[in-house]
């Protein structure tokens, strides 16, 4: 707790720093963007084009750095020494995942029951057939907030707008009482109040479908967030979430990470719209005649399986 | 639900305590659905924030657009001839059309042959898609020409849609639509199979809906690859500017100074969103396109003016693809009214200009009627379904099983719009 903790205020306080003349000129000047004012209704102001700047998009959990985000034995029967896979290894060395310490406080270790950790392997054994993002599925809350896309805040009095580039999704968060949605969703049902400075946010309402990473990280529907915003500069958001979930977790964890704003000249929010984008992949195998073919000679030969295994235990849990 | 009830009864106290809000607070629209509760916003907001709410502004000055707003009324893109010049209708005539259109919507027995594609073809769509919106003031959007027709094709726009309108049609000739010369044989006639079914399509293919007889984005009888489907089966309809269609919309937006952001509740689950800066940056250079353009916003006075240029060839708007150019005015006419007018523009597309405009109504916050999540493509099992489908026919057929697929119609056959008829007395009395 204490190693993750003291990382993070240290990195804040790095920031803190590198931005202090920002901070000591104007509290409603930052640069990049267009001025803003400091305060919107009396409450700091998150409006803005954020990002975070971590490897939490990949794995959540600490880790050593690993040949692809799928591996297979190499030529010793070790754990440490496996090879890119096939469906990576055409990218080489751009399809390794980087090291990092994490995001998770403690130990670094998510504490699934032993039952969730099973299916938490399974996940990452089986990435490519099972992670919604390479289907460009809406991405889910927390994992919304850390991939490596912008997102953009638009901050009012009873209502905070979430623009996220990825897929073209958004969230409400709403300040102000409503109605909770129908149903479950992937994007959670955000409800958020002010204490002091800090913007807590609690989010329910999930299904089951989305994950933390690319490394098979998961929760049920009965996933509940506890989010908080704050606002370590001007530039700087302090973002921390505790995640509860009792079918999956033996208790609650959290999740910590400063959020950086984009600070280039005429930064703006693109698009990302990978619906289009994850055709091929969805879809490639019943088009009339296939695009992605063998190659030959020369030309790199990459087999790809995409089949779910008989008796698969998180199909089965997930058809459940 | 425990939370529900808690959440109804801390409304109900402070429904108590701010009565003076009621005015600002009542915001349902006539015919919707009641709500359990009034807005709860402003009461929850500082006081000063709620005396410049009442003001029409945000706590920081700016023309205040936001709350969740919605279109839910019959109004014809182009008007019908038959009423010239004239903008608005008579009460008496909205209520005729009214009363004509649910009695044709209400004959639920009307088919087609049955059996025939055309008839199979409605079974779904002609139940779930069929609208009983009331008939708006308007006998158009278009408000300018003001003839409220859309202006011509220029001859470069001509050419391209009938380039794509001959490949639809020879999708379309070794079929029934054709061997029976239906209206989706517009231009065609019955033959044997076309070579051209091995073709690419001359133009990328958008459309999002049955576009019809010269309908011109280019839904086409063939579904080799999910690029021969059209963007709604795709879960791609999404499109800028958007009037609504069949279902209405509802769109939500929160601003912030500096920003407006829009979420757009449209189209079957095909919802999306956009974040308006107010900034007199440039836009993106121009070689950088988007599907949804790229919007810039300033206020002028009390309307919010977005300039929206860089559309994706990719994009399709009745003729128009990446020349199209926006000029959009977002003004809060009272509490309840929104008024958004668009000019819409491309010298390659159109000889001139044309402007549409509609009004939005207020919706209560509370009620949240409001579905922040386009999951379409998430459950677009659709999709591998009809490709799955038709290479299994493609199989039948090269075993001797089966029609050869070129003589069968899975698009454009007719045979559905929104729960009226093609043509005649069934048809839809606002567009016939």
């Amino acid at each position: 707790m204490r190693i993750r903790l003291n990382g993070s205020m240290i990195s804040v306080a790095i920031a803190a720093a590198v931005v202090g003349a920002a901070i000591s000129a104007s509290v409603t000047q930052s640069a990049g963007q267009a001025s803003r004012p400091g305060q919107v209704a009396g409450r700091p102001n998150l409006s803005g084009i954020w990002q975070a700047n971590n490897e939490a998009h990949w794995d959540v959990q600490a880790h050593a750095a690993r040949a692809g985000a799928v591996t297979q034995p190499g030529v010793y029967p070790l754990e440490y020494a496996r090879v890119a896979a096939a469906p990576v290894v055409a990218l080489g060395a751009a399809g390794g995942v980087p090291a990092s310490l994490g995001v998770v406080e403690g130990d670094g270790e998510i504490p699934y029951t032993p039952e969730a950790l099973a299916i938490k392997k399974e996940n990452a054994e089986h990435w490519i057939d099972r992670d919604p993002e390479l289907k460009c599925y809406l991405p889910g809350i927390p994992r919304a907030m850390y991939m490596p896309y912008p997102f953009e805040i638009t901050q009012s009095t009873n209502k905070i707008h979430m623009a996220y580039a990825f897929a073209t999704t958004a969230r409400t968060i709403h300040l102000d009482q409503v109605d909770p949605p129908p149903t479950d969703t992937w994007m959670g049902h955000s409800v958020g109040r002010w204490e002091g400075d800090t913007l807590v946010v609690d989010v329910t309402s999930f299904n089951d479908k989305t994950w933390f990473d690319r490394a098979g990280n998961f929760h049920s529907d009965g996933l509940h967030l506890v989010e908080r915003f704050t606002l370590a500069t001007p530039d700087v958001i302090q973002y921390e979430v505790t995640i509860e979930d009792p079918k999956v977790f033996a208790r609650s964890w959290r999740m910590a990470m400063p959020l950086y704003r984009r600070m280039e000249p005429n930064m703006q929010l693109l698009e990302y719209r990978c619906t289009e984008f994850a055709e091929e992949f969805l879809y490639g195998h019943v088009r009339k005649e296939q695009l992605v073919k063998r190659w030959e000679g020369e030309t790199m030969i990459v087999d790809i399986t995409r089949k779910v295994p008989p008796g698969d235990k998180f199909y089965e849990w997930f058809r459940k | 639900m425990r939370t529900r009830l808690l959440t109804v009864v801390g409304v109900a106290v402070v429904i108590a305590a701010v009565a003076v809000f009621a005015r600002l607070a009542r915001t349902d629209v006539a015919g919707q659905s009641p709500a359990p509760a009034p807005q709860a916003g402003p009461a929850s907001l500082p006081a000063e924030a709620a005396t410049a709410a009442e003001a029409g502004e945000t706590p920081w000055g700016d023309p205040d657009l936001q709350g969740l707003w919605s279109y839910d009324l019959e109004v014809p893109l182009q008007r019908p001839a038959r009423y010239g010049n004239r903008e608005f209708f008579t009460d008496e005539e909205r209520a005729a059309l009214d009363k004509e259109r649910a009695e044709i919507l209400g004959e639920s027995d009307r088919r087609y042959s049955p059996g025939t594609e055309q008839d199979v073809g409605g079974a779904y769509n002609a139940a779930i898609f069929t609208t009983h919106k009331p008939v708006g003031r308007r006998t158009s959007l278009i408000v300018d020409p003001p003839d409220g027709k859309i202006p011509p094709l220029t001859p470069e726009a001509q050419k391209k849609r009938a380039e794509i309108r001959a490949f639809q049609v020879a999708l379309l000739q070794a079929t029934d639509v054709c061997k029976n010369n239906l209206p989706g044989c517009s231009g065609g006639k019955y033959g044997p199979p076309s070579p051209r079914r091995a073709e690419a399509p001359p133009h990328y293919l958008t459309v999002a809906a049955a576009g019809g007889p010269g309908g011109g984005g280019g839904i086409i009888n063939r579904s080799d690859n999910p690029e021969d489907r059209n963007l709604g089966e795709r879960c791609m309809a999404a499109v800028l500017p958007d009037f609504g269609g069949n279902t209405g919309f509802f769109l939500q937006i929160i601003q912030s100074p500096g920003a407006v952001s829009i979420f757009y509740d449209t189209g079957q689950g095909q919802g999306w969103q956009r974040v308006i800066p107010v900034t007199a940056n440039p836009h993106l250079p121009s070689h950088v396109r988007q599907w949804w353009g790229n919007s810039r916003g300033r206020w002028d006075g009390k309307t919010l003016v977005v300039d929206v240029t860089n559309f994706s060839p990719k994009t399709y708007f009745q003729g128009s693809y990446e020349n199209l150019h926006l000029v959009e005015r977002w003004t809060r006419l009272d509490t309840n009214t929104i008024e958004y007018a668009v000019t819409i523009e491309d010298p390659t597309t159109w000889t001139r200009p044309w402007t549409v405009k509609q009004e939005y109504n207020k919706q209560n916050d509370y009620a949240n009627r409001h579905y922040k999540e386009p999951r379409c493509h998430e459950g677009n099992y659709g999709m591998v379904g009809l490709l799955a489908g038709a290479r299994a026919e493609e199989r039948a057929f090269a075993d001797g099983r089966g029609p050869d697929p070129a003589t069968k119609c899975t698009a454009g056959c007719g045979g559905f719009a929104a729960g009226f008829g093609d043509s005649g007395e069934d048809s839809n009395p606002l567009t016939r």
